[in-house]
């Protein structure tokens, strides 16, 4: 297979921080992967994120996506990516429709393409029904699925996730796994997945990586991992690596 | 076709937010008709061109038809003629329907003749030695006439001095020529062959006047041309309040950070709220000059007079509507939170406002602050529609301010860029 995203040697210093956010990182997803990427509270991941979705450059390092970076191919690297925040990043008062036909719009689709490639989603995600409401009037897992929505519209060679079944009821999230997987499979979706609910991640990635301190600790494929560190689980790789101690800042 | 989008998704959201639409269209609405109907009594004691005298005239013989001619001719006063009693005058003007009441006493004229004559008598009497004039004589009355004057309660009293002033001038000259009557009538039963020219009774000293403001300005807005355009700006400008608001709720919902991963779209969509609110800017201005123009009038106040440019106002109200957006785009990208815009924008634009005189016009501010007001934006989008409403003026005399809200635009806009970048570089 081949590289999607190559980080190589990034760090990343904001000015009032006493050390790196991310510090000498480097590590590649290859192009079908669904790369779960996990760490505690301040363990560097938002930054890292942050620098892959080209908010930031980095302060030394290089980041390719697809070839590009965000520094000398800005509007490539960023076709190529698809985010989905863990906040529901979306207008409350406008319908799902409108909220959808927006953001494929800004991400330069247009006509029939755009309009089926919405229909096609919120019929997969049982949304259609509802898609002239308003997102206000949704329940939490409706808005999650519409969040979700959004990020695939522009069919992106990469997905990056934050947090995407956070808050939401069981339906809701075997819903947006089961559309992931299918999107991943089908469409050749390369995922990087960030969060919390580390059961999940065994589930759904066949990659891991674990960072701490903005360091890369370990990263493989995610049962090759498990037995790697005599373990049953990625939750106890995750605390056998990160330790018992909260991570409160 | 971006662009497009993101002003229509800026429309939507906008015609959706009924607390923002109205603060953007109800508030300034609600604040000319209200701040016209408090200042308009206010503003017409200190406008010359229009305090409202009622004039009862009692006397219809030539004392009182001068005396309405001099002060009609005067451009100082709206005469209404009226026959009421002494009670219903004081009523009257008591209730402020006018500012003052003059009445001119029954045969009055005759009087002023009778006594003119008697004194002009005693003093030609006096030269051949005789001491007691006609009048004495024959039992005629010299002492004063007197006129009844009525002035509202409210009238400042350097200006009830500056009108009592005017018109016993008035009566001065009125006095003088009733004075020369008597003597040259006098004068022919001594003379009888003589045939004396009439005198001039232009005044032999002049006084010219002039205002002396710093920006020239020698005309004086009347209520409803200074309140349409100041809450006008007021609210333009507190469009930094819902537009702010918008931009921050973006950042706070992860909105701004899914628009700054898309390919150029961050920059598409603040240029489509920059133009949404510009129009916004544009609709208010519109809606505040229907206002003046259809609803003032109804309630008893002056129609606006919107001067002989609309291309011009245009201009005006598209610079300063740039101006406010610009603004609430700063204030969007400075503040942290809904709490932190909201406040510091409305503190902000309110003491902008109060310098900039909307509140209190800049020409009743003392010195040091007619000095201050100029650096209010509000200020020069103001002093622009004063020189169009009132002054008639042409673009060649107000661009200058035209340029400063242009410039403010820039720096709010540039300022809102660097502050974004520098908060993301962070």
């Amino acid at each position: 297979m081949s590289v999607l995203v190559d980080i190589q040697h990034v760090t990343k210093q904001y000015k009032e921080a006493a050390r790196p956010a991310v510090n000498d990182l480097s590590m590649r997803i290859e192009k079908g992967d669904v790369f779960g990427l996990l760490g505690p509270n301040g363990a560097g991941k938002t930054t890292l994120i942050s620098m892959l979705c080209g908010l930031f450059p980095p302060g030394s390092g290089k980041i390719y996506i697809n070839g590009h970076t965000h520094e000398t191919h800005s509007r490539e690297s960023k076709q190529a990516i698809g985010v989905v925040p863990q906040e529901i990043a979306l207008y409350p008062k406008l319908t799902a429709w409108e909220n959808l036909n927006f953001l494929g719009h800004m991400y330069g689709l247009k006509g029939n393409s755009l309009k089926e490639s919405i229909r096609m989603h919120l019929s997969v995600l049982g949304l259609e029904a509802n898609m002239h409401q308003k997102i206000m009037s949704y329940s939490g897992g409706m808005k999650r699925r519409v969040n979700l929505i959004a990020g695939l519209l522009h069919n992106p060679q990469l997905l990056i996730l934050d947090e995407p079944t956070v808050g939401v009821d069981i339906q809701s999230k075997q819903a947006i796994i089961d559309h992931l997987k299918k999107m991943n499979r089908e469409n050749g979706m390369t995922i990087l997945y960030t969060s919390h609910h580390l059961e999940e991640a065994e589930d759904f990635c066949n990659v891991i990586a674990i960072i701490d301190h903005g360091e890369l600790i370990t990263q493989g494929k995610t049962k090759e991992l498990i037995a790697q560190y005599n373990c049953t689980s990625i939750e106890e790789v995750y605390l056998k690596i990160t330790g018992n101690k909260f991570r409160d800042k | 076709m971006k662009l497009l989008y993101s002003l229509y998704k800026e429309y939507k959201v906008l015609i959706r937010d009924r607390a923002g639409l109205a603060i953007t269209f109800i508030m300034p609405t609600v604040l000319i008709l209200i701040m016209t109907l408090i200042q308009d009594s206010t503003f017409k004691s200190v406008n010359e061109s229009s305090v409202p005298l009622l004039y009862v005239d009692r006397d219809h013989d030539s004392l009182s038809q001068t005396l309405e001619k001099y002060i009609n001719n005067s451009k100082f006063f709206v005469i209404t003629k009226k026959q009421l009693g002494n009670e219903e005058v004081k009523k009257e003007i008591a209730q402020g329907h006018y500012f003052i009441g003059i009445i001119v006493p029954e045969n009055t004229s005759k009087k002023l003749r009778e006594r003119s004559m008697a004194r002009i008598a005693k003093l030609l009497n006096s030269f051949s030695g005789d001491s007691t004039s006609t009048a004495e004589a024959t039992g005629t009355d010299t002492s004063g006439i007197t006129l009844n004057l009525f002035f509202d309660p409210i009238t400042k009293k350097s200006f009830k001095t500056t009108i009592s002033n005017s018109i016993e001038r008035i009566i001065s000259q009125i006095e003088m020529q009733g004075m020369v009557s008597a003597l040259n009538e006098k004068m022919s039963e001594t003379f009888p062959d003589a045939k004396p020219a009439a005198m001039e009774n232009t005044p032999l000293v002049s006084v010219t006047e002039e205002y002396a403001s710093y920006n020239n300005s020698t005309i004086i807005p009347n209520a409803v041309q200074h309140n349409v355009p100041a809450w006008t700006l007021f609210a333009m400008f507190f469009i930094c309040i819902p537009l702010g608001g918008n931009i921050i709720k973006e950042r706070e919902d992860g909105s701004a950070f899914r628009l700054l991963t898309m390919p150029g779209s961050y920059f598409i969509v603040m240029l489509g709220k920059l133009l949404t609110y510009t129009i916004v800017s544009l609709i208010q201005f519109a809606l505040m000059l229907l206002v003046g123009l259809f609803v003032l009038p109804l309630l008893g106040l002056p129609q606006l007079n919107t001067g002989d440019s609309l291309p011009l106002l245009f201009l005006i109200a598209l610079s300063a509507g740039l101006a406010a957006t610009g603004f609430g785009l700063l204030v969007g990208t400075v503040a942290s939170t809904h709490d932190q815009a909201a406040l510091f924008g409305a503190v902000f634009i309110i003491i902008l406002a109060a310098i900039g005189g909307v509140w209190v016009p800049t020409f009743v501010m003392p010195d040091i602050m007619k000095t201050i007001s100029v650096v209010s934006p509000l200020n020069w989008g103001l002093e622009s529609f004063y020189a169009v409403f009132i002054r008639n003026s042409t673009l060649k005399e107000i661009w200058p301010e035209i340029l400063k809200l242009w410039l403010f635009f820039g720096f709010t806009l540039g300022g809102a860029y660097l502050f974004h970048k520098y908060k993301r570089l962070k």
